[in-house]
């Protein structure tokens, strides 16, 4: 039996995690972590931890902006999850 | 032998529609299942998030990270029934 989750033609499908990811470098994202807490800004760029660099990120709890970065590293083991904003 | 179908199978036969992910710790996920890897890692489309008070977040499309996921619900749960 094959792996089941391997596309044929590999990584690079907009579909798959790696090829989401690719496709929304440069884009405003939001980031959730497993706190909460929720970091918006621009997508620099993301590796296979889902450690994230972002840029001119704010950070907001509960619904308000608590602070701003220039620059931001998050650890990717906090990382609930990144939505591409619209 | 009978064939049987591997766990992350029965993932890849969900990929393009509705699923409900349940998280560890009060928090569910529903959208349109996109893909995943072998962590189960998930991109999903048109995502509502229900966190412990049942408040809903609408996401028009995620990363979800496999760390936390408890449980996947093939055609998402009955109206209603999230949170």
């Amino acid at each position: 039996m094959s792996a089941p989750a391997q596309t044929p033609n590999g990584a690079g499908d907009a579909r798959d995690p790696s090829g989401f990811l690719s496709e929304i470098i440069g884009a405003p994202v939001t980031v959730k972590l497993n706190s909460g807490v929720v970091y918006k800004g621009e997508l620099q760029s993301v590796d296979g931890y889902m450690n994230i660099a972002l840029e001119q990120t704010k950070e907001v709890v509960d619904g308000k902006v608590r602070r701003t970065y220039g620059d931001a590293f998050v650890r990717g083991n906090n990382v609930m999850y990144i939505s591409a904003d619209s | 032998m009978a064939t049987q179908l591997l766990p992350l199978e029965l993932i890849d036969r969900c990929v393009g529609s509705r699923i409900s992910v349940i998280m560890k710790g009060d928090k569910e996920f529903s959208g349109t299942l996109q893909g995943f890897d072998d962590f189960v890692n998930m991109v999903l489309e048109d995502v509502t998030e229900y966190d412990y008070s049942g408040a809903q977040t609408k996401l028009p499309k995620i990363l979800l990270n496999g760390n936390n996921v408890c449980m996947l619900i093939p055609g998402g749960l009955p109206e209603g029934d999230e949170a």
